[in-house]
């Protein structure tokens, strides 16, 4: 792992060498309300350096963005990452991408089932929006029929989990240093991969497959230490679609996934609607609702969000958005609130929080947010933007 | 079967209904708007630098950078890509459009912190564009087939023989119910737009200032005010480096383009 330190190095000097730099420095703090079903503070704490480069000229782009984190309680949430270091380059009719990046899939907003190109980082967050790099060649064009990305995928990374100290973590420890993989190319298997999407007037959709590790490991218990679990990194092929109508404010999204190669092949998809309305009773205030269902063949329910996203117009950005999730055979309510404004022209500020609740303990249904039980949280995050 | 068979030519058929039921009026008010528009046709591409200064009650002002790219689209509404520079935490975002001249706009935001590009629904238009008095509609540009035109009267405004003209959008999405707009009689530019608002009531005023000449036919306004009645704040648009003939082809108009057009 050493090309990732002299990443590091070049991150933090070369830009004083070839100008231009953004990116963001944050600090955030995670309050827990109880101390963890292990026994974990309550209190936790980390910093985030993720500076960006570019450097372009006519018919190409280098773009590198490097991300290191420390927390102050969890070993396993420390990170080092390129989360960017590529070339694009640009021909007649073709774009090609060459180096680590990170491609976003899909179009819902609660669970992104199509999204698969980069690994999770569920150490950082819980909701799985944080992803790590991915190195790739990426060749695309986009002409009159659509958009298609062409991917090969080089190398594999591992899916991060809290550590023993962190909070928001399974019950059973998991073994990330000696994770499984059914390939015998094990963690340098070159995965394939396309997404094909075009629109028609209100209409969009995308096709895609990708064929290669899943990014999504199953456990298996370790034969040493029986409370330990191992990641098993199976080779899958899961085939996308996404789908979004647009009528006047109202957007009906779908995304489904098939995907064979863990055992049954399996369904899932989330689907459902964003709603906004403009200028609430004559103010200058948007309120957004969002409402999906998120299917999946593996679990034996398919819990319900609803959520409601209130836009200020404001010149701080300000924004606040509340979010249930319900899961209607396992009677458990989850609680969602974030909420952002700037400060300044350098920094913002947002404040997110997660309250768990069971209103039914002696139903015996399998339990969605049992190993959350004690951490419910709120979290602030301070950032400064790097810039002129 | 012809009345049925009318689908894009429904412009000329409103313009027939305008000549029966308003003949001398409509009809000249509408060839005020075509010459209005000829100022701003044949341009092929364009690029600027975007300021926008917000303005609150109390006269403070917070500043906001954009760059602008635009392509002509002949026979239908042109394309263009927002980049917004400042401030820190919105740079990168930018917005796709592809207007058009009757039917609904096209956009895409795209959102670097996710690497995610959304489709707007374009009914929103009449939300703030960017926390300003602007909202997203006066941001697009103003195909003459948007509107219904009639003509109002003449009148002087800054020294400049103006017609004062009554516009009422097509789109049904529209945040406005008709705009009153002056356009001076010399070169047909406009200098003042009233805006008024689904109750009918006068809330914006825009003002176009600072007209230049570029490549002896494109008028460009390096100052664009827009006066909230309501609330009070302004927001003032002030452009710079206006570049004609950039070489744009449809390619740097792309979903890909998109993403990497920081």
């Amino acid at each position: 792992m050493s090309y990732k330190y002299l990443g590091v190095l070049i991150a933090f000097f070369c830009p004083m060498l070839i100008g231009e730099i953004i990116g963001e420095y944050s600090f955030d703090n995670r309050y827990f309300f109880n101390s963890g079903m292990q026994g974990q503070e309550r209190n936790h704490s980390s910093f985030t350096l993720s500076p960006e480069i570019f450097l372009e000229e006519e018919n190409s782009i280098l773009h590198f963005k490097p991300k290191l984190r420390k927390d102050n309680e969890d070993n396993e949430r420390n990170l080092i990452d390129i989360q960017e270091l590529y070339l694009i380059n640009l021909l007649e009719d073709k774009e090609i991408k060459y180096g680590i990046s990170k491609e976003f899939w899909g179009v819902t907003e609660t669970t992104h089932r199509v999204d698969i190109i980069n690994q999770t980082d569920t150490a950082e967050s819980f909701d799985g929006e944080d992803k790590l790099g991915q190195p790739m060649v990426k060749v695309s064009f986009e002409e009159n029929w659509g958009l298609l990305d062409l991917y090969a995928l080089f190398g594999f990374r591992e899916r991060t989990y809290p550590g023993n100290d962190g909070r928001l973590r399974q019950p059973m420890i998991i073994d990330t240093d000696n994770p499984q993989y059914l390939s015998s190319a094990k963690n340098k298997r070159v995965d394939f991969a396309f997404r094909w999407s075009n629109y028609f007037d209100q209409l969009e959709i995308a096709i895609s497959h990708f064929s290669g590790t899943s990014r999504e490991p199953r456990f298996v218990v370790s034969n040493e230490n029986l409370k330990e679990i191992i990641p098993l990194y199976e080779v899958i092929d899961q085939t996308g679609f996404e789908f979004q109508y647009l009528v006047g404010s109202l957007a009906i999204k779908s995304e489904i996934i098939s995907r064979s190669g863990q055992r049954d092949r399996f369904t899932a998809a989330t689907y459902g609607f964003e709603y906004t309305q403009v200028g609430i009773l004559g103010s200058r205030l948007d309120l957004g609702w969002i409402v999906e269902a998120n299917h999946d063949d593996r679990l034996p329910s398919s819990p319900a969000v609803i959520g409601s996203r209130l836009t200020f117009n404001d010149t701080s950005d300000t924004q606040i958005l509340m979010g249930i999730i319900y899961d209607e055979r396992s009677e458990e309510l989850g609680f969602l609130l974030e909420a952002s404004r700037r400060l300044g022209i350098c920094c913002s500020l947002s404040i997110e929080g997660f309250y768990f609740d069971d209103t039914n303990e002696d139903n015996e249904e399998f339990k969605l947010f049992q190993s959350y039980k004690e951490d419910d949280f709120l979290r602030f995050e301070f950032i400064y933007y790097i810039g002129d | 079967m012809y009345l049925l068979n009318l689908g894009k030519n429904f412009f000329i058929f409103s313009i027939l209904i305008s000549f029966v039921s308003c003949p001398i009026w409509a009809n000249k008010a509408l060839e005020i708007a075509i010459l209005n528009d000829q100022n701003n046709n044949g341009f092929i591409d364009s690029s600027s630098d975007m300021t926008m200064n917000l303005i609150n009650r109390k006269g403070d002002v917070v500043t906001r950078k954009l760059r602008f790219k635009r392509l002509e689209v002949p026979e239908d509404g042109d394309k263009s890509i927002a980049i917004f520079e400042s401030p820190r935490d919105v740079k990168g975002v930018a917005i796709l459009s592809y207007a058009h001249k009757v039917k609904s706009d096209d956009q895409w935001l795209y959102l670097p912190a996710l690497k995610r590009v959304k489709r707007i629904a374009s009914k929103n238009k009449s939300g703030p564009f960017l926390g300003s008095e602007f909202s997203f509609e006066d941001f697009s540009f103003q195909e003459v087939e948007k509107y219904e035109y009639k003509l109002i009267g003449e009148e002087d405004y800054l020294n400049l023989k103006c017609f004062v003209i009554e516009r009422t959008p097509l789109d049904p999405y529209s945040g406005y119910t008709k705009q009153l707009v002056w356009i001076d009689k010399e070169n047909y530019l406009i200098h003042k737009v009233h805006l008024f608002d689904r109750k009918s009531f006068h809330l914006k005023t825009q003002k176009f200032e600072e007209y230049k000449l570029y490549e002896g036919f494109f008028w460009q306004p390096h100052k664009v005010e827009m006066i909230n009645h309501q609330n009070g704040k302004s927001s003032i648009l002030l452009f710079e480096n206006v570049k004609l003939n950039n070489g744009f082809t449809n390619r740097d108009f792309t979903q890909n383009s998109l993403k990497r057009s920081r």
